[in-house]
């Protein structure tokens, strides 16, 4: 049986129309855009087309969407360029203590360099303070980031809020949002939001990894945080992959053509998983947002009785890729930092088990994952000092 | 990191697995802030001092289940002076080897074993159990572990003050109101001196 992966929050198998997209891109049509050569004329063409297709699904026009290598490549064009280029208005930034890692490690870095930086709280469900919020726009206050769908627990944040916010206390204070788990997965219209910046990946939505675009409004200014020779984008300097963002331009039409059905499709057989596993193994507690405020894809549970690690790798054994919170799985042996911020305890997210599906997800699948969940969970119970209890 | 087929072999199908009726001796030991937890029950014959059966009960990762499961066949059929004598370094080796980040599962389990041993001694007049003390205290304080520096709380010197009196174990920490940490590393505290029935209240600051 083929492997099952309910991991598309880390990355998405890519869809085999869009490797067909990429192959010529691999073979014939190699060459970097330029002018008055033929080649070069045909490959900038090629780069406004998929700029195009990127513009369209996030209803904006081609000129406000730059191309880069991946989702954290566009992060660190964005929020480094952003705050270098407006340093003289300010040295205050404001993100949360259940960002992306993305937005963190940039937040450490500028406050390692001397600026000052909020973090704000999260509450159970993984909504930010947004009284937290409007009490720390300051007038030196230059940037607020944000993860619009949360990667632990699928929260979505409440963005036109946020930004009527900073437009309360601060005209000046941009916002950056960070849609990599966003996007594809939900409607995005970045005039509605009404965002300065906002990044994207195409690998999260069956695209070959080392893809991602980049919104920047109209009059935005932002400092070059890669130098090097313009080939592909002046953001994303150098010889970044064509063939790459021929694919996720395809990976694009194939998830917008028909968005609304893509996600009731996810969303269907996400609360198929979620019943079936209740079903049979009784009330379970879900991390994160329940309802129209959590992306479709997400289901994050914890079971106190087991831990997490050993769920993951029975259900590995079985042909199956999930991810889990458990310390004993993370690099640095640290309970999920998400999870401990939103008020879950250690046993809570040492057992916790995240599913995150896509499109290519079918029914089938979902009833064998439950099947196997079930006896994992089985498994374990009766190894478990906390399930004798 | 991998675990190897002997590691995955323990893991999918432990050995000496459930909880034992009528144990001779009993024990458990690790840490819910490490998500890692292990109790052995122990069967001794009382003239013959071997240990006749072996039981375990894991709640912990694969590596916990791993060396818990062959530290049970290790012991098994041992005398209780050479399971005394197992290391953390043979129950590895039996495995043949740990991921470098999973070793502290192997010393989990040895000290688990011989924690059960000695509770078997103490209640059968063979040793005089330690007296409950603030030593003891700060012995099972260096089990608690602070996520973020992979440390225990002693070693980071976050442990400003221990007192022991009437039953009642306080210890201040010095950790401060917004870490997120917090609150659990004070569950941890309180659940680690809990389990001495020597300890009425266990109070945390």
């Amino acid at each position: 049986m083929q492997r099952i992966d309910l991991d598309n929050c880390l990355t998405t198998k890519p869809d085999p129309l869009v490797v067909e997209a990429m192959l010529p891109f691999l073979s014939d049509k190699y060459y970097f855009p330029s002018n008055f050569v033929k080649t070069g004329e045909n490959a900038k063409k090629e780069l406004n087309n998929f700029r195009s297709v990127i513009a369209d699904s996030l209803h904006t026009d081609i000129s406000e969407i730059h191309l880069t290598s991946g989702g954290t490549m566009a992060n660190n064009i964005a929020i480094k360029g952003y705050i270098l280029s407006n340093s003289d208005k300010g040295a205050h930034i404001i993100c949360s203590e259940i960002d992306y890692p993305d937005i963190l490690t940039n937040a450490a870095f500028f406050e390692e360099s001397g600026f000052e930086v909020t973090y704000l709280k999260a509450d159970r469900e993984g909504f930010i303070d947004l009284q937290e919020l409007e009490n720390s726009i300051r007038q030196d206050t230059i940037l607020v980031m944000t993860t619009l769908a949360n990667h632990v627990l699928g929260t979505i944040q409440p963005v036109k809020k946020i930004k009527e916010i900073i437009k309360s206390k601060n005209k000046e204070t941009a916002l950056f949002i960070d849609a990599g788990h966003a996007y594809g997965r939900m409607a995005i219209d970045v005039k509605d939001l009404d965002c300065e910046l906002l990044s994207l990946s195409g690998h999260k939505i069956h695209a070959p990894q080392g893809a991602g675009a980049l919104f920047v409004k109209k009059g935005v200014q932002l400092a070059p945080s890669k130098h090097g020779i313009n080939r592909i984008d002046p953001l994303d300097t150098g010889g970044i992959s064509i063939a790459a963002l021929a694919g996720m331009a395809k990976a694009v039409e194939l998830q917008f053509a028909d968005l609304p059905a893509v996600i009731s499709h996810i969303e269907s057989l996400r609360d198929r998983l979620f019943t079936g596993l209740e079903k049979n193994l009784g009330k379970l507690c879900v991390n994160g947002a329940w309802g129209e405020h959590r992306i479709c894809h997400n289901l994050n549970i914890s079971l106190t009785d087991i831990e997490g690690e050993g769920l993951m790798m029975l259900l590995d054994m079985a042909g199956i890729t999930v991810a889990t919170g458990s310390a004993c799985a993370s690099q640095g042996l640290k309970p999920n930092y998400v999870l401990i911020a939103t008020g879950r305890s250690f046993v809570e997210s040492h057992g916790s088990i995240k599913f995150t599906l896509s499109r290519m997800t079918t029914a089938d699948e979902i009833d064998y994952v439950i099947e196997q969940f079930t006896a994992a969970v089985q498994k374990l119970r009766k190894l478990s000092p906390l399930a004798q209890k | 990191m991998e675990y190897n087929d002997k590691v995955m072999d323990h893991f999918a199908n432990p050995r000496n697995v459930g909880k034992m009726d009528n144990p001779d001796a009993t024990a458990t030991e690790g840490s819910y802030t490490c998500g890692d937890l292990v109790t052995f029950y122990l069967k001794i014959n009382d003239s013959s001092q071997i240990i006749e059966d072996v039981k375990f009960l894991s709640y912990g990762c694969a590596s916990n289940i791993a060396t818990a499961s062959v530290t049970s066949e290790m012991a098994k059929g041992k005398t209780v002076e050479d399971a005394k004598k197992l290391t953390w370094k043979e129950i590895t080796d039996e495995l043949n080897g740990l991921p470098g980040s999973k070793i502290h599962c192997s010393v989990l389990a040895v000290d688990t074993l011989k924690s059960a041993i000695k509770d078997y001694e103490i209640k059968k007049g063979l040793r005089v159990a330690d007296p409950f003390t603030k030593d003891t205290i700060f012995q099972e304080l260096k089990k608690v572990i602070y996520p973020p520096a992979s440390e225990d709380i002693c070693t980071l010197k976050m442990v400003k003050y221990v007192y022991f009196d009437d039953g009642i174990a306080t210890i201040i920490v010095d950790l401060p109101n917004y870490d997120q940490y917090k609150e659990h590393i004070f569950e941890d505290i309180k659940e680690t001196l809990s389990r001495y029935p020597e300890v009425k209240e266990v109070k945390v600051q």
